[in-house]
């Protein structure tokens, strides 16, 4: 049998050294001293804690779940941790806690208002009243003491302090009852660091009679001893003079405004830096006349006047937009350097471009897209509206004949147009700010690009020019042509509005649909003059297909202006292109027009065939050597159509310099056609083609090479002589193409596998002309011949095993699981982040509500608990009550009793 | 048969009102003349049903039948009457005759014969020279009268067949304007009918035994391949549908193997009749989903299959499945198979329309893991040379091919990647460069030394003037990350479809603004300017300008 809870409780109190010997008074009073004696405390009750636990079981209760074997996979931290829990200090501190604020709640509902006590160590009950008074006497002197800075003005008005009765509390005065000014001062101690509160508080307390506030005189210091009466009176003497003095200085202000602002104008010209006339000398105050007071309060103000003046242009400065140094006009060199600068950006874009990578300025292109959308749907207004608006239009620009000017200069118009940048700031009439508005921001940009290319570019001579020229072509101009045309709509109205018009006038009525249209003018004009762009590109190749002599210096002209009209409507520009190519590979993929030509060798000039992918040039890429590659050889005119491709294959090619096949091919292709001789049937690389009727050069006459003519596509000569010039002319121009081509592919890595039958090819054309008949031709077949000798030999030099593949190798591939470290079982590893996040958060979402629903729980039974005790404490008041009254009454029924008992036995005492 | 002649009287009539504005009043006449005759026919063919006396309506009949000089107009009431006559008669058994008979029946039945015999003759020429109706008529005519002939006439079974109907089979082929006959004839009988397909091989054999000319081939060609496809070996002949009587004797004509027999024999025939190459294309096109099935031997192809492998070309090429196929299934041993491959990568390969078919097989044959690395790095250096001078849509199946070779056969990686250990041949080659190893004029695929060489051809590619293809050209350069291109999603692309891949077929607005040169050149076509610039000309576009003469 265990020794009972008494003896056990002993034993563990002396084992623990709780009970130990008597100390003795000397020990005791070292240890005090060493400071042992707290650490012994704290053990001590260290100790006694851990006794208390052991001797009250019931204190620490285990944890739900028994604790289980040992697995590998139970992480160690919750295993040990798993002490229990102390549900009864849980639950007190619950209760504590509720009793704080439940309690409170509960008390003051249905109460309105209360006090808040603020003071120092009010709810403190570890301070004794003593030391709460010394703490807030400290703060206040110490909040005196701390005036953060000499200039704080504000500190100087607010400053109250503690008084009493009408006394201030300074530790230098008499002696003063701390107990009382603590009281008052305690308010803003909480809180000291703001003054904002103490003012509050102040003014809370300002009815307060002992609390005085002396913040308005700083002087009032020393004069302590006046009484309150005579001070206010002080003030008020002394505002009433200010007042006065102010009235009288506001009214020499306004005469000395006046005067000011006469002068405002001139003032403001100097600014401008326009020389200002002589400033009439201020009327001279004679101050001598006035009665010297008046003067110097007039002379005071002045500068106060001034001051302030200063003070308002200071904050108007502040305010203002930081003025910044304008461009500074830039010299000849300057500009020429931009310019080359401007230049070089462009062309390092083009390279970039070529390369195929994207451009860096990734915004730019999401606006230029944004731009396109905008101007879709200002298309789609645009023929919505036009039909109506259309020939109000053209009515209301009757009157700007000046603006039809006709130079040499075909973009002369332009720069009518568009502005300058030198005259651009001033001359800005209302109807081009609106317009400005309008059109936007990438108008301005695009047309400022547009105009200063064509001042560099193609019209050095500005706006005097137009103006002079002017002048000549209303006296010169003769009056067939109008000077103002609708924008056509489409092709056929186009073809109407030229009907009448000879050729060599187009371009200026062309120039002139533009000017009358040109963006600035009309919101509508921009979607009209893409309109128009496309227009012109159809035109193009309506004119080199059905004229029988196209003038290509005018189809040259509108090309131009398709270019130009391309920087301001790239979309329209190329969607007019992308319809033509699509018009081709659709019904005459293999047999090209020369409107097509043409319209090819427009892609050429109007976008950059370098780029690695564009939207106009790969389709025209591939329309050209799909030709090429497959079309149809029947006769010569073949031939020279396919000649033609094939330099425009060239050209395409002439920057990115990249391999195209089929130009390879058709050429070679077609020397073995032309040459008078067939080649010797052997293998040859490339897949031989025959002409359907032999196209063979006749050695019979001797013939002459001469330079290949446009017109050679459309007609083929019917002379025999002609013919065979032809057949010449075209071997030559086929082997200066090779020529070329061996130039461009020169650094190849497989210049070799593609020149050697070239070679070959052009060898046999030398063997053909030994003949003399050919002789014309036979330096220039030699020439190329060497070129490419030359290129194959360096081409030779220059081979070296390939080298694809330096790139790092390919890391084997592990088939070693994915091993988690520290894996516990309880975490959830999803891999999908989203699912896993959504489940973190329904644990956390449910074990908040189930925490919430316990507390409200015991909230409720708190509340309950509260309000039994409550009801009870009442129900035993009035017990108490009531029994006090029965006892009363008792009492009183008692004593009556008596006096009867006592009457009684005193009446039978009488008796 | 009512019906028949019910749809094509209407016929007629709805032809003669139309076709001919004639007057009303002739019109009626017409009519009345039609129905006339109608009614004339009806009464003769009533006539010879009463009674033996009326027999010389058949003759009557058949000299209306309009057939005499031209088959151009027959009659086809009375075509059809007379087939109801012959019918009937045969089903009587009036046409069949019997050794008790007398004498005047005999002759009877003598005369009634060479009636029929007339009568098939006149359905024939019908056939042969008429309108698409009337021979459709008269072929359905003539194949009721085969099939009464063989169910009514014992002992007619195989006389029919090699007699009335190897007559139908030759009209047929040799009908004028005959597609609609011989596609009624595919569909309602050969199609329908197992015996007939059966007969009409034993026939089409028989009759290409001899030389014919190249449209007859055509022609026999389409019917054979129009056949229905071969029956498998667990198929059963189904003698109950069978479209006349089978013959007891005849043990072929139910099973299957002598159906495959008989096709066999008639493809045969026709492979050996002289051909025409385009023919000769279009069976080697059909040969291994059509032709082959129906041998039982397909080995007897070979000698068809190793001529066209040899003749070279685009024939080649088509005769090169069969010959896998026989490679395959019937352990064909082809010597040099893989050099007489090699020797189809010719210049004109690429350009064939054939290209994708052959870079099927290209890609079964060059499958094996086990081929010689020698040989399959020639097949690659052979195509990259070829890939110089091919069209685009020939790259992009080169270029994926080639990666699944090398990505099967690493040793040829060597191609891509060839670093000189050997100090003293490294700076040989830095001194003259490095000359290729590759011999191209080697036939044999494995003693060209391509394995020793480089594919600077397809580096070169990597700027070809398509952004496509350069960037297709550009994963032999990049990391061999993928395990297989799937060659099939490479193979079918054509010029048109890559422009309009680019080009799109709408007015589809544009993902991004297309970039404008910057620089508005001062001339394009002509010598504008030109003192400007000091007489010479060097802007853009020179180039076109100094070769080509604007004016």
């Amino acid at each position: 049998m265990p020794p009972s809870q008494l003896k056990q409780l002993k034993a563990s109190l002396r084992e623990t050294g709780v009970l130990g010997r008597q100390q003795s008074k000397k020990q005791k009073r070292q240890n005090a001293k060493s400071g042992v004696g707290a650490q012994n405390r704290n053990q001590r009750n260290a100790a006694l804690q851990a006794i208390r636990d052991r001797f009250n079981p019931f204190e620490i209760r285990p944890t739900a779940t028994r604790s289980k074997f040992e697995t590998t996979t139970r992480d160690d931290a919750k295993s040990t941790k798993a002490t229990g829990r102390r549900p009864g200090v849980t639950k007190s501190l619950g209760e504590e806690r509720r009793r704080a604020t439940l309690l409170q709640e509960m008390n003051s509902r249905n109460k309105v208002g209360g006090l808040v006590d603020r003071r120092f160590g009010e709810n403190d009950p570890t301070m004794t009243p003593e030391e709460r008074a010394a703490e807030r006497f400290a703060r206040e002197s110490q909040r005196k003491m701390r005036k953060e800075s000499m200039f704080n003005l504000e500190e100087d008005e607010e400053e109250f302090q503690l008084t009493h009765m009408g006394q201030s509390l300074t530790l230098d005065g008499t002696a003063v009852d701390d107990f009382d000014g603590g009281d008052l001062g305690g308010a803003e101690s909480d809180d000291d660091e703001a003054p904002r509160k103490r003012k509050r508080v102040g003014e809370d307390d300002g009815d307060d009679e002992d609390f005085i506030d002396f913040g308005e005189d700083g002087e009032a210091q020393p004069e302590r001893k006046k009484s309150k009466a005579e001070v206010m009176k002080e003030v008020i003497a002394k505002s009433k003079f200010h007042k006065a003095e102010r009235q009288q200085a506001k009214e020499d202000d306004d005469d000395l405004r006046e005067e000011l602002d006469k002068e405002l104008p001139d003032l403001f010209a100097a600014l401008r830096g326009i020389k200002a006339p002589a400033k009439p000398e201020p009327p001279k105050q004679d101050l001598d006349t006035m009665n010297p007071e008046r003067a110097a309060m007039l002379r005071e103000p002045e500068g106060k006047d001034s001051e302030k003046e200063y003070d308002q242009r200071l904050k108007q400065l502040t305010f203002d937009k930081r003025s910044k140094p304008t461009d500074r006009t830039k010299t000849e060199e300057e500009k020429i350097e931009e310019e080359a600068q401007r230049l070089k950006k462009l062309e390092e874009d083009r390279q970039r471009r070529m390369r195929g990578e994207q451009l860096s300025d990734e915004e730019e292109e999401q606006e230029s897209d944004k731009d396109s959308f905008f101007q879709g749907e200002e298309d789609e207004e645009s023929e919505v509206d036009d039909a109506a608006a259309f020939g109000l239009h053209t009515q209301s620009y009757e009157p700007r004949p000046e603006l039809a000017v006709e130079d040499e200069d075909d973009f002369v118009i332009d720069d009518d147009l568009v502005e300058t940048r030198s005259n651009v700031s001033l001359s800005v009439d209302e109807s081009d700010m609106e317009e400005k508005e309008v059109s936007g921001e990438e108008d301005g940009e695009e047309s400022e690009e547009e105009d200063e290319l064509i001042n560099g570019m193609t019209l050095p001579t500005a706006g005097s020019a137009t103006a002079s020229t002017a002048v000549q072509v209303n006296q010169t101009a003769d009056g067939k042509l109008a000077f103002t045309y609708p924008c056509p709509e489409n092709h056929e109205e186009f073809l109407e509005i030229i009907e009448n018009v000879s050729g060599q006038d187009l371009p200026t009525v062309i120039q002139r649909i533009r000017a009358l249209h040109h963006p600035r003018l009309h919101p509508d004009n921009k979607a009209k003059l893409g309109r128009f762009a496309e227009i012109l590109v159809e035109h193009v190749a309506y004119m080199a297909n059905e004229l029988a002599e196209p003038s290509f210096s005018i189809i040259e002209n509108i090309l131009r202006h398709v270019h130009s009209l391309a920087k301001t409507h790239p979309i329209n520009v190329a969607m007019a292109f992308r319809a033509r190519l699509r018009e081709i590979s659709e019904d005459r993929p293999l047999s090209l027009l020369p409107g097509d030509l043409v319209v090819l060798t427009g892609v050429s000039t109007v976008f950059p065939t370098s780029d690695h992918f564009h939207s106009v040039t790969t389709p025209a890429h591939l329309c050209l050597a799909r030709f090429l590659g497959q079309c149809s050889l029947n006769g010569v005119s073949d031939f020279v159509t396919g000649a033609f491709a094939s330099s425009l294959c060239l050209q395409y090619q002439s920057v990115a310099k990249r391999y195209m096949p089929e130009f390879i091919n058709f050429t070679l292709n077609a020397l073995c056609n032309l040459a008078p001789l067939d080649m010797p049937a052997k293998h040859l690389a490339f897949p031989l083609r025959k002409a359907h009727q032999s196209v063979k050069l006749a050695p019979i006459k001797k013939v002459m090479s001469r330079k290949l003519q446009f017109r050679d596509v459309k007609t083929v000569p019917s002379d025999a002589q002609a013919q065979e010039d032809l057949k010449f002319s075209l071997i030559t121009l086929y082997v200066s193409l090779l020529d070329t081509a061996s130039d461009l592919w020169a650094d190849m890595s497989a210049f070799i596998e593609i020149f050697t039958p070239v070679h070959s090819v052009l060898t046999h054309i030398r063997q053909c002309f030994k003949n003399k008949l050919f002789a014309a031709g036979r330096d220039h077949v030699q020439a190329t011949i060497d070129k490419i000798d030359s290129h194959l030999a360096q081409s030779r030099l220059a081979r070296r095993p390939l080298l694809l593949h330096n790139h790092r190798p390919l890391a084997i591939k592990s088939a070693i699981p994915k091993f988690e470290e520290n894996f516990n079982p309880d975490k959830h590893y999803d891999p999908d982040r989203e699912r896993a996040e959504n489940n973190r958060l329904k644990a956390e979402y449910k074990r908040e509500k189930k925490g919430a629903m316990r507390e409200l729980r015991k909230d409720a039974s708190f509340i309950a608990r509260e309000k039994l005790r409550e009801k009870k404490e009442r129900d035993a008041e009035y017990e108490k009550k009531y029994k006090r009254l029965i006892a009363e009454i008792q009492s009183e029924e008692g004593r009556a009793a008596n006096e009867y008992e006592r009457e009684k036995r005193g009446r039978a005492g009488k008796r | 048969m009512p019906s028949i002649t019910n749809s094509s009287s209407k016929k007629r009539k709805v032809v003669k009102s139309t076709g001919a504005p004639s007057s009303k009043r002739r019109a009626v006449a017409e009519e009345d003349v039609f129905s006339e005759t109608l009614s004339k026919v009806q009464q003769l063919e009533e006539q010879i049903a009463e009674s033996r006396k009326y027999y010389n309506n058949i003759a009557t009949l058949l000299s209306m039948l309009n057939v005499d000089n031209s088959a151009k107009k027959p009659e086809l009431a009375v075509a059809v009457s007379l087939c109801r006559v012959f019918s009937r008669l045969m089903a009587a058994g009036n046409l069949s005759e019997s050794s008790r008979d007398a004498e005047n029946e005999k002759l009877v039945v003598a005369w009634l014969k060479e009636r029929c015999s007339e009568y098939q003759n006149a359905l024939l020429s019908i056939i042969r020279e008429a309108d698409s109706t009337s021979q459709v008529t008269a072929l359905t005519l003539s194949m009721r009268l085969v099939k009464e002939t063989v169910s009514h006439i014992e002992g007619a079974n195989s006389s029919v067949w090699s007699g009335l109907f190897r007559n139908i089979i030759e009209a047929l082929v040799e009908a004028r304007d005959g597609e609609e006959v011989r596609g009624e004839f595919l569909t309602k009988f050969v199609k329908e009918y197992e015996d007939i397909r059966f007969h009409t091989f034993a026939q089409i054999a028989e009759y290409a035994g001899t030389r014919r000319k190249a449209d007859i081939m055509e022609i026999l060609i389409s019917l054979l391949s129009a056949c229905d496809e071969a029956p498998g070996s667990d198929h059963q002949i189904d003698v109950e549908s069978f479209f006349a009587v089978a013959d007891p004797n005849n043990k072929r004509l139910r099973t299957v193997h002598g159906h495959k027999r008989r096709a066999q024999d008639a493809w045969l025939a026709i492979l050996r009749n002289n051909l025409s190459q385009a023919q000769r294309k279009a069976l080697l096109r059909i040969m291994v989903h059509t032709i082959e099935p129906w041998f039982t031997r397909p080995e007897l192809l070979m000698d068809f299959l190793t001529d066209s492998y040899n003749e070279g070309g685009a024939t080649s090429l088509l005769a090169l499945s069969g010959l896998f196929y026989l490679i395959q299934e019937k352990n064909l041993d082809y010597p040099q198979f893989y050099a007489k491959l090699y020797s189809l990568l010719d210049a004109d390969l690429l350009h064939s329309k054939h290209r994708s078919r052959f870079f099927r097989l290209l890609n079964t044959f060059l499958a094996s893991t086990h081929l010689p690395a020698t040989l399959v790095a020639s097949f690659i250096k052979r195509l990259s040379r070829l890939a110089l001078n091919a069209p685009p849509s020939a790259i992009v199946v080169i270029v994926p091919f080639m990666y699944n070779l090398f990505k099967s056969h690493p040793t040829c990686t060597f191609m891509m990647h060839r670093e000189i250990r050997d100090k003293d041949f490294a700076a040989d080659i830095e001194k003259e460069g490095y000359e290729d190893p590759f011999d191209p004029l080697e036939a044999d695929p494995t003693r060209t030394n391509a394995i020793e060489s480089s594919i600077w051809e397809i580096e070169s590619l990597q700027s070809h003037y398509h952004p496509n293809v350069a960037a297709i050209a550009k994963i032999i350069s990049e990391q061999f990350t993928k395990q297989a291109y799937n060659l099939e999603d490479f193979l079918d692309h054509t010029y048109q479809g890559m422009v309009q891949g680019e080009l799109g077929t709408g007015e589809k607005p544009l993902r991004k603004t297309p970039v404008v040169e910057y620089q508005i050149p001062k001339r394009i076509f002509t010598d504008r300017l030109l003192q400007e610039d000091g007489g010479l000309d060097s802007g853009a576009g020179c180039f076109m300008r100094g070769l080509w003469d604007f004016s």
